[in-house]
């Protein structure tokens, strides 16, 4: 079933009196429970249309339509409740709060999504999703004392917690080594399918394409290629 | 969730730092501030320490106190008029001890008044800083002008004039020694400007504190500098807390990426701001204070916790006016921008 709907999406920039078109026109759709990966060389777009789908900045024309509302219509501050309660981030840094422990990041996305579990429910769910990443014995660890591979699973475990529709990673692995990627990998592969999760992802790393379900090439702001 | 305390424990150095720059400034101001009002009360106590009111002298004494005589026949009619109103005279002089060591004095007399100190002829009763020279009840001190002695009845706490301890006499006393038979000021409490009489031109009690020769200069200079410290304090938060909240634009970038609002971002650095400035602006209150009762005798040092309050309030608005500024660059961040910035 689709979720997200990118419709004639185009994206231009003006540098100077030279106007620059990033996207030319995109169209897509993501389905539920799938991992779409987003591949390309640099400069595709594929970056720039991930950020567009996740409301992170506005198209210069089309339409981004997610369950059944267009998003490119909606005032900021619906964009950004529509990011806290339905999306999740990944990216290529795991962009974790220095300050607060492992579990504490995870109580404070559910505190961002405003969920309605109680304060003991929040925490069992917070040990659950930490489980399901492995990292349940590290929760009262602050980020620095983390290594790469560890900040990557919290800021996945982040990203997941409160059960968004859909997941965008942006170059979830890049500053992984090559067993942690594989790792990482699976474990979103894991929860797309477990939780029902729509996943968009941007990579550069062909290893990474075996566990996308949909793969698009893009290449000079258009899609080349769309392989189920 | 606490972010803004979360913040403060896991950072204890960084916001120790910011604490400790709040702390020194505002102890700065505060004892400035203290010395002013010291010297204030050092020069001007006797008049400060009467209610609001009129003060009243000659429209011809050029703003002068001591060019001033007040006509008996006006005097009279106000005194008649207003049953609480005084006349009085200052003058400086001096006084020679029984060991006949000259002391540095303000003569004041008056008429009968509950606001000043009524003595009898050849009656003196002085400020208290004249114990710590050696002068104590019963004894009698001489004035090369005055032909007769007078006897010290008593002292009184903190009544300066002119940086210069007050000495009560007789206005018979006061005549013979400065051979004068009007008074040169007339005061009527909580009088307004609204009431004139003839010949006489009056004043609020803080204009008529400015027309006394140096109390303004020595004001408006120590006033200047409590003020100029206040404003540096003002830029010195105001670039501490940009400074903090520049450093991390990515941290709030990414927070706003994943749906954290603005507004508790900006509730985020005022908390903190209020944290840091309240814990410091105690201790340095209580500082202050304690410097207030230890201070030596000497020293003109004067502060009350209503200008340690008021200093404080205006520090918390500082405070909050600096944080807010830094917090409009939050409002700018792109979380985008903050994201491709890489690690926080």
């Amino acid at each position: 079933m689709t979720l997200f709907t990118i419709d004639e999406v185009r994206k231009s920039f003006t540098n100077g009196e030279v106007k620059e078109e990033i996207l030319k026109g995109i169209n897509l759709s993501l389905r539920e429970g799938e991992i779409t990966a987003l591949v390309g060389a640099s400069g595709s777009g594929k970056s720039t249309l991930l950020t567009i789908s996740a409301g992170l900045q506005p198209t210069s024309d089309g339409q981004v339509i997610f369950e059944g509302k267009n998003m490119t219509t909606m005032s900021s501050e619906q964009v950004r409740k529509v990011r806290a309660s339905k999306f999740g981030f990944v990216f290529q840094f795991a962009h974790l709060v220095p300050f607060l422990t492992v579990e504490e990041q995870l109580m404070l996305m559910l505190d961002v999504s405003e969920s309605r579990l109680k304060k003991h429910e929040q925490k069992e769910e917070v040990n659950r999703i930490l489980k399901l990443v492995g990292m349940d014995h590290r929760k009262n660890s602050y980020p620095n004392l983390l290594s790469g591979g560890e900040k990557q699973r919290v800021a996945i475990a982040r990203a997941i917690i409160h059960k968004p529709k859909v997941l965008f990673a942006d170059e979830p692995t890049a500053s992984l080594d090559s067993k942690r990627s594989k790792d990482v990998m699976l474990l979103i592969r894991e929860l797309t399918k477990t939780l029902n999760i729509t996943t968009l992802m941007v990579t550069h790393d062909e290893e990474m394409l075996s566990y996308a379900d949909q793969i698009i090439k893009m290449s000079d702001g258009l899609i080349l290629q769309n392989v189920d | 969730m606490n972010l803004a305390w979360k913040e403060i424990k896991k950072n204890k150095v960084r916001f120790l730092i910011l604490g400790s720059i709040v702390f020194l400034v505002s102890l700065l101001t505060f004892i400035i501030s203290g010395l002013a009002n010291g010297l204030s009360q050092d020069n001007a106590a006797l008049i400060k320490d009467l209610p609001e009111g009129q003060f009243y002298m000659n429209e011809d004494a050029d703003e002068t106190y001591n060019l001033s005589r007040i006509d008996s026949g006006i005097q009279n009619e106000i005194l008649k008029i207003q049953k609480d109103a005084v006349a009085f005279s200052i003058q400086m002089g001096f006084l020679n001890d029984e060991a006949d060591k000259q002391q540095s004095i303000a003569f004041v007399t008056s008429t009968d008044s509950k606001l000043f100190e009524n003595v009898k002829h050849e009656e003196i009763i002085l400020d208290s800083s004249l114990k710590d020279k050696g002068i104590k009840v019963g004894d009698t001190l001489t004035n090369n002008q005055f032909s007769g002695k007078f006897v010290v009845k008593g002292f009184v706490d903190q009544k300066k004039y002119s940086h210069a301890p007050v000495a009560y006499i007789s206005m018979e006393d006061y005549k013979e020694i400065y051979r004068v038979e009007q008074m040169q000021l007339v005061f009527t409490p909580e009088g307004d400007s609204s009431q004139e009489f003839t010949g006489l031109q009056s004043f609020s009690k803080k204009d008529f504190l400015n027309t006394i020769p140096s109390y303004s200069a020595e004001q408006m200079s120590l006033n200047m500098i409590v003020w100029f410290l206040v404003v540096i304090s003002g830029m010195l938060f105001a670039i501490f807390f940009y400074m903090m909240n520049v450093q991390k634009i990515g941290l709030y970038g990414i927070l706003k990426a994943i749906g954290l609002k603005t507004s508790r971002l900006f509730k985020m650095i005022w908390t903190q701001m209020v944290v840091i400035t309240v814990i410091s602006l105690v201790i340095s209150i209580t500082l202050s204070q304690v410097f207030n009762m230890i201070a030596p005798e000497g020293m003109p040092f004067s502060l009350s916790f209503k200008t340690t309050g008021q200093l404080s309030i205006v520090f918390l608005i500082i405070g909050f006016i600096g944080a807010t500024l830094s917090g409009i660059q939050i409002k700018k961040i792109e979380p985008l921008q903050a994201i491709q910035q890489g690690e926080v």
